[in-house]
């Protein structure tokens, strides 16, 4: 069984729009903006991962904390779309991300991010025994996405001590300062979320030769392995073994929907390494459900086929040990 | 068809310790008329149902639960809610529990719940984990 845990799940409303004005001043006429299409899910990075996993036939467990109507939706969800749900119920109700695309711009989405609720120590309390119980079954633990407020930035470094403890090995799908601690409970895998900041702690990623001196540094720290995305179609795997660029020939215009492309290719590397890859096999196979995802409108690509059909454009260069 | 085909793979639970009103939480939440009872390696070891802890508040009422009209008032009720609202589920849940498993059968499990009176049963693997539970809507809304 493959636990997630996503401490600030999501409701996701994705809305289609044919054109975003320039001016959101706007006249009276054009105040309003008219969606061709709308789609809704339950999200938050681990949900995404247990999602995928759980379509390629994996047995999965997602956690996290789940509140009012909101949290009822993304249970229903998360259930039916044959995920296994552990979740802690609090008081507040969870958070809805709502992410705009315009038509031709899909490698390109505007996203309005609520904080989420505030989670109450004795919800943590209960989330740490919950966890503790689940350990017992789990053969890999994905810590994945932002924490609310309440949890503190240690959270991932603590479930990471602990699933270490029990002989469980974690991926680390998170960035920020959470990330960060978590890498000296050396974790099997580390995928930095950058998108926002580019940088790697106090490490700026603007050149690839950077991004290598990033995931060598996450090793230094304590990591087994380290896969940083330096670009939309490009990543770079780091481990103790060497360094291997990957890269997906599709230009960025082929994309309708890159939000939650990155869940996929953390959930194409579990679906690889379960099923006995080694880790750069593993890659290369997220990273084909990566680009299959950012193909299609829904926010993962859950079809082997069209996953397949993409390996083939997936370069895999191995840059040496140095 | 099997349990494994239409199991609600819902995990939540909670453990001996946890007080009455958690458990009331929960059940509101979770949309569940019963939640499992769990030990620290998540095995099943009891039951808590809203009827449980009705039958905690008003035991000579139980029976009579059909008609409302029998209550002088619920301040009744909400004066000894209040008073084992911090009482651990393990003293009012049920110890012997009904289970599923994940290879019965449809039919074993509609059988189960019709001669019990079941609105829900908890599914366990062969070591004894729970595993999801199963609604009676769920095995209705597959007939």
């Amino acid at each position: 069984m493959i636990l997630t845990v996503t401490p600030n799940p999501a409701l996701d409303k994705f809305y289609w729009l044919e054109d975003l004005p320039d001016d959101l001043g706007l006249t009276e006429e054009k105040s309003a903006l008219r969606a061709e299409k709308s789609m809704t899910s339950a999200g938050g990075k681990g949900i995404n991962v247990s999602v995928f996993l759980a379509a390629h036939g994996i047995d999965t467990v997602a956690m996290g904390f789940l509140g009012g109507h909101t949290g009822q939706i993304i249970l229903r969800d998360v259930l039916a779309r044959g995920v296994g749900a552990n979740f802690v119920w609090i008081e507040e109700e969870n958070r809805i991300n709502v992410v705009l695309i315009v038509q031709g711009r899909g490698y390109h989405p505007i996203h309005i991010h609520e904080e989420g609720p505030r989670i109450p120590k004795e919800a943590l309390e209960i989330f740490l025994r919950k966890y503790e119980r689940m350990l017992l079954r789990a053969h890999y633990v994905v810590l994945a996405g932002a924490l609310p407020p309440g949890v503190p930035p240690d959270f991932y470094q603590e479930l990471s001590r602990r699933a270490r403890a029990r002989g469980v090995p974690v991926v680390v799908h998170a960035g920020g300062e959470p990330m960060l601690r978590a890498l000296q409970e050396r974790p099997f895998l580390v995928k930095p979320d950058v998108r926002e900041t580019l940088r790697f702690g106090d490490m700026p990623l603007r050149t690839k030769e950077e991004v290598v001196a990033a995931g060598r540094h996450a090793i230094a720290q304590g990591a087994s392995s380290c896969l940083i995305s330096h670009h939309l179609t490009g990543d770079v795997l780091v481990s103790v073994d060497g360094v291997w660029e990957f890269e997906g020939k599709v230009p960025p215009s082929a994309f309708r929907n890159v939000v939650g492309a990155d869940d996929a290719l953390v959930g194409g590397i579990l679906v690889g390494l379960k099923q006995g890859m080694d880790l750069v096999e593993s890659v290369k196979y997220g990273m084909a459900a990566a680009v299959a995802s950012a193909k299609v409108d829904e926010k993962l690509c859950l079809e082997k086929e069209k996953i397949a059909e993409e390996l083939a454009q997936i370069e895999v260069q191995f840059r040496g040990k140095e | 068809m099997k349990v494994r085909d239409f199991v609600r793979r819902d995990l939540s639970a909670v453990e001996r310790d946890t007080p009455v009103a958690r458990a009331i939480k929960i059940l509101e939440n979770s949309g569940l008329s019963s939640l499992p009872v769990v030990d620290e390696e998540g095995k099943l070891v009891g039951i808590i149902s809203e009827r449980d802890i009705i039958r905690a508040l008003v035991p000579e009422y139980v029976d009579m639960l059909h008609s409302a009209s029998f209550l002088p008032s619920l301040d009744r009720l909400a004066r000894k809610l209040r008073e084992i609202e911090n009482h651990p589920v393990e003293r009012y849940m049920k110890k012997e529990v009904v289970v599923a498993r994940l290879d019965d059968s449809d039919l074993h499990v509609a059988d189960l719940m019709l001669r019990r009176g079941l609105k829900q049963l908890p599914v366990v693997d062969e070591e004894g984990h729970l595993v999801g539970v199963v609604r009676r809507i769920d095995l209705l809304s597959r007939l």
